[in-house]
């Protein structure tokens, strides 16, 4: 991380800068908790279709795949066959790069997950329920990671920035937190619109007060709007000294040129500079394929796009904070990519498919179990399949991210985080001690909505 | 500085799959989609019998309601009602919602029925800034756009012109039509029936989308409206019913048109069957299982485009047509219906009188239109009134109409203040209209970066750049989703800019002339710190909002004058020594600024 000149010349705190915190924001540290491990939750929106990026090779199913997917199916030779992960599945021949994550043993694929017990095909209501944790349910008024940041007590109550969404609207999973900062863009989060006599303080001048601190005196009440005044100020702040234009990727990481890949380097910029990020949560579009999906032989593959975009910057993101110690950012940092649902098996007429149920997940992490899968798949025979349509889920998602949760970030306080989830035992994707799950109401914490004050 | 939101693999977010043209203007937000709130959901289902209802869960309180801000006074009324029916004042416009009557119902009575006649009210300036030769597309037929802007894959920057002028239109209206509510109503509508107006085939023809299709129906009738988005060019190619033929159906359109379009998704019974979903008195279910979008989807099968399509190489004018050789041409049961086979196109239209006809789609576009122009939680009293008016006049030609009279003139129109915050459009708006700007956007003939183009750059960081948003559901309409860093901070960065902004950045006009604007209102002898600022107070809120606010601009503004000695607006320069000849131009512009990015300006 490197400090614009003016930036540093108005923040008049060179030591404040390099322990990266900005001078107006409340001093804080990483401090190491139980766990100092970091959540990238990447959602692939739209609904991808898990059959495409992760496909039966072998065995019985690989004569079912073909059969319903007569256009869409990777072939098994050539130069756009799929690339075999083990005899039984393949991955999407423009995914290289995840194979090579897996082949390294650092991403595991989990079978058929999805939204248990509520059944939908619905791309608002699966998300909704996803991002809220509470499936069947959509009253609750936080996010499932709203409540796990609020809820893990190894996050300081001052974090500088203990969540982030790369986004510019605040996603569901972060609704009603007081402490997540939304930003879509690290260039553009500042406000370098004023004159510059009168918009930062000048410490060269007696008394002179600049509007952008001035500003901040306009949110002191004690509403909801208040409240999500300050946070914007103290987003600003944190965010104003940190120069994105100047960041180099280690390790000679190369991030595709789209806003997922620059996202993610923002995102790893910042875990660099040490601002106590905890949950970041990034998105990527585009997944909803009804038609001209793509076909592996064609020219123009849109699924294929996406995927290698999925794949370069998934890959990027890796050997940018693979390190050696003293940071071993891969060492505490667990991503988790998933989608509202899986798409039907059959492929439509249009060369696509529609809205269907179960899907891979992806993990990717040094303290990943990765290199191989997870879980079971359900099988493609017609009596194996969700209402004879789609693959049928065999694993609850909340599963999956408990167990991130309690092995790698050493919160085990589900009934807060996951409020009628029960049954919770490990898969054993991630390493980590176990807890016993916290399965109580945490009625301090559910009721508490991150603005009231 | 230049345009960085270019990228070369960006997609649409639905089925942005027809070309190779990555837009250029970066990808809708992509997250914040469930735009969910209390009072939308009927309780949740147990689709597949599994997903037993969390009683607990349920009973816990929802998002919690704004408390009362005693901070922020109330504002007048008729600030009350333009920042509602509209997008904020511009000067005069108080004043003219004043002479309309005597008392506070009478004045709003007489300009709620004076929006809801848009025709009736002259609109000169929006006229001519609509002719302005930069725009060139807005008056094309449906054919020149299709045959000028997508065939022969024209250069990207002629297909996605139509959809430049758009944006640029949209805002046009917006900062000076004197039809304030109808270009309400037109946002809600594009939101209601969104299409990505970036997307492939799409952006070439919006254009139409936006002229015939939306905006001759936003005071008629919904079922109409609907069967005219049906048909369109631009919702075809976008949920892909272009393509939904007997043989090979795409049931994309006719999910959404049930969950987002008409009965919406607290009308969704999942995936059980059709006969295990509630009746109401009249027999009809109650809402819909999966089972009714596959039926819908062949109802729809053979509604397209004449495309240019292998079968019919001669037909590419972009036109609808229904090919009744691509229609599912036997019986189907949708939502306790039965269609004979045989009946062609009529099928898709008693699918959306069966739906327009429905209470569930009342209830559903009430509680929208309740929630766009009265508050994030409009009372179930008020949405019934609402929905019980849409439905009884579902074949009126100004079913519409009844509607939004109904909402605008009901107690809780009248009685809610600040019960949602403006969007960024909003606030760019607002901030625009109250600074009195004759300046408007028009979109360069290339990627130049300009004051328009920056404008819209920056909205699209904040989150919503008009007619930018992919998925289906329309931009979110609650203040949850508009309160968080994103979108503040950079709709804070875009009100910073207005009063510091020229027509060419640094050069030219000024987009509002703080300074000369000031001068021309206060003698010499009245400018100091106070008068100026109550000045500016009046003329942004038409009020003067929290009195420990007042002091902070005051404060500023003064520097090391006293509060009543008058500043010096005539100069611009270095005086370090002496703050309150620092700059005092861009401090006054600066001053202006922070009146803009303040809680009364970001509450509606």
């Amino acid at each position: 991380m490197s400090i614009t000149r003016r930036d540093f010349l108005h923040a008049g705190c060179s030591a404040a800068l390099i322990a990266g915190t900005a001078p107006a924001a409340r001093v804080a540290f990483a401090q190491a908790g139980s766990s100092n491990d970091i959540l990238v939750y990447v959602f692939l929106r739209g609904g991808i279709d898990g059959l495409s990026l992760i496909n039966p090779i072998g065995g019985a199913d690989r004569g079912h795949y073909e059969q319903y997917r007569a256009r869409l199916a990777q072939p098994l030779s050539g130069p756009h066959a799929s690339l075999p992960l083990n005899g039984l599945f393949g991955m999407h021949p423009r995914a290289a790069r995840l194979r090579e994550l897996f082949q390294a043993q650092r991403l595991a694929i989990v079978h058929a997950v999805g939204l248990v017990p509520t059944v939908t095909r619905s791309h608002f209501d699966a998300m909704t329920y996803l991002e809220l944790g509470t499936p069947g349910s959509q009253g609750i008024g936080s996010g499932w990671l709203t409540r796990a940041l609020d809820s893990t007590s190894s996050i300081p109550p001052t974090a500088v920035m203990p969540a982030l969404a790369a986004a510019s609207i605040t996603p569901t999973t972060l609704l009603g937190s007081a402490r997540a900062i939304t930003m879509a863009n690290g260039s553009d989060f500042r406000i370098n619109t004023l004159h510059w006599s009168w918009d930062d303080d000048e410490a060269g001048i007696s008394g002179h007060v600049g509007a952008l601190t001035r500003m901040q005196a306009l949110w002191q009440g004690t509403t909801t709007w208040d409240a999500a005044g300050r946070q914007a100020h103290n987003a600003l702040n944190v965010v104003r000294p940190i120069d994105f234009g100047s960041y180099q990727p280690g390790n000679g990481a190369v991030y595709p040129d789209s806003d997922f890949g620059r996202q993610l380097r923002m995102i790893a910029q910042l875990i660099k500079a040490n601002l106590g990020l905890r949950f970041a949560t990034i998105d990527t579009g585009g997944w909803d394929t009804h038609e001209n999906q793509g076909e592996p032989t064609a020219s123009y593959n849109l699924f294929g796009n996406l995927v290698q975009n999925l794949a370069e910057g998934l890959h990027a993101f890796y050997t940018d904070l693979d390190g050696a110690a003293p940071n071993d950012f891969m060492n505490r940092i667990t991503i988790v990519v998933h989608s509202e649902f899986g798409r039907r098996v059959r492929e439509n007429a249009t060369r696509g498919t529609d809205h269907g149920y179960g899907n891979p997940m992806l993990l990717l992490g040094n303290n990943v179990r990765g290199g191989q899968f997870h879980g079971t798949f359900p099988g493609l025979a017609p009596s194996q399949l969700f209402e004879g349509e789609d693959v049928s889920v065999t694993c609850d998602y909340r599963r999956i991210l408990s167990e991130v949760l309690i092995r790698r970030l050493g919160n085990n306080r589900l009934g807060q985080i996951f409020p009628g989830y029960g049954n919770y035992s490990p898969l054993g994707v991630v390493n980590g001690p176990d807890l016993p799950p916290d399965y109580g109401s945490g009625s301090e914490l559910m009721f508490r909505n991150g603005f009231e004050a | 500085m230049s345009e960085h939101a270019v990228s070369t693999s960006r997609r649409a977010w639905l089925t942005g799959s027809k070309g190779t043209a990555a837009p250029r203007v970066a990808s809708a937000p992509l997250s914040a989609w469930t735009d969910l709130g209390p009072n939308d959901r009927a309780p949740p289902q147990a689709p597949n019998g599994l997903g037993l209802r969390n009683a607990a869960l349920e009973a816990r309180p929802r998002e919690s309601e704004p408390s009362v801000d005693l901070r922020v006074p109330q504002p007048p009324f008729a600030v009350n009602v333009l920042g509602k029916m509209g997008f904020g004042p511009r000067p005069g416009d108080i004043e003219a919602f004043n002479a309309l009557g005597s008392t506070d119902g009478a004045r709003l009575q007489a300009y709620v029925e004076q929006q809801l006649a848009p025709s009736s009210l002259p609109d000169p300036v929006v006229d001519a800034a609509l002719a302005n030769p930069a725009l060139t597309t807005l008056t094309k037929s449906l054919t020149a756009l299709w045959t000028d802007h997508h065939l022969g894959d024209p250069p990207y920057l002629t297909r996605v012109k139509p959809m430049r002028d758009l944006e640029c239109a949209t805002l046009i209206r917006a900062l000076h039509s004197r039809r304030q509510l109808q270009e309400v109503l037109a946002d809600f509508w594009h939101n209601h029936f969104n299409v990505y107006g970036w997307e492939f085939v799409v952006a070439p023809v919006v254009v139409h989308y936006d002229r015939d299709v939306i905006r001759p129906h936003l005071f008629g009738n919904f079922r109409a409206m609907l069967e005219a988005v049906a048909r369109s060019t631009a919702m075809m190619y976008y949920l892909d019913n272009v393509e939904n033929t007997a043989a090979g159906p795409n049931e994309n359109w006719a999910r959404e048109l049930l969950e987002l379009h008409t009965l919406g998704a607290e009308h969704y019974y999942g995936v059980i069957a059709p006969d295990q979903v509630p009746r109401d008195p009249d027999g009809i279910p109650v809402g819909y299982v999966d089972n009714d979008v596959y039926e819908a989807t062949r109802c729809f099968t053979g509604w397209s485009i004449r495309n240019g399509h292998w079968q019919f190489p001669s037909e590419n004018d972009g036109t609808f047509v229904f090919r009744d050789t691509w229609h599912d041409r036997f019986s189907k049961y949708f939502l306790g219906l039965f269609l004979p086979a045989n009946q062609g196109i009529s099928d898709g239209q008693r699918v959306m009188d069966r739906l327009a006809a429905h209470p569930g789609t009342a209830r559903h576009i009430a509680r929208k239109l309740c929630r766009r122009l009265v508050g994030d939680n409009p009372s179930q009293s008020l949405v019934d009134q609402v929905a019980n008016v849409f439905r009884t006049h579902w074949q009126a030609p100004d079913q519409l109409t009844r509607v939004y009279r109904t909402i605008l003139l009901s107690a809780e129109f009248a009685q809610t203040w600040s019960g949602k915050v403006r969007r960024p459009v909003e606030q760019l708006v607002a901030g625009l209209r109250a600074l009195g700007t004759s300046w408007y956007p028009v979109p360069p003939a290339d990627w130049t970066w300009t004051v328009s183009q920056a404008l819209l750059y920056t909205l699209q960081v904040a989150g919503q750049r008009p007619h930018n948003w992919a998925p289906p559901n329309g931009f979110p309409d609650r203040q949850s989703a508009w309160l968080g860093s994103g979108s503040l901070a950079m709709s804070w960065k875009l009100m910073a800019w207005l009063p510091n902004l020229r027509e060419q950045f640094s050069t030219g006009n000024w987009l509002a002339d703080v300074v000369t604007l000031t001068q021309n209102a206060l003698p010499a002898a009245q400018r100091s710190a106070t008068q100026i600022v109550d000045w500016w107070l009046a003329r942004l809120y038409g009020y003067a909002g929290d009195a420990g606010r007042r002091q902070v601009y005051i404060d500023f503004l003064r520097q090391n004058a006293s509060p009543t000695e008058a500043l010096d607006l005539g100069t611009d320069a270095w005086n370090g020594s002496d703050l309150k000849r620092h700059y005092t131009q861009s401090r006054l512009r600066t001053t202006v600024a922070m009146m803009l990015c303040a809680p009364e300006f970001l509450r509606r």
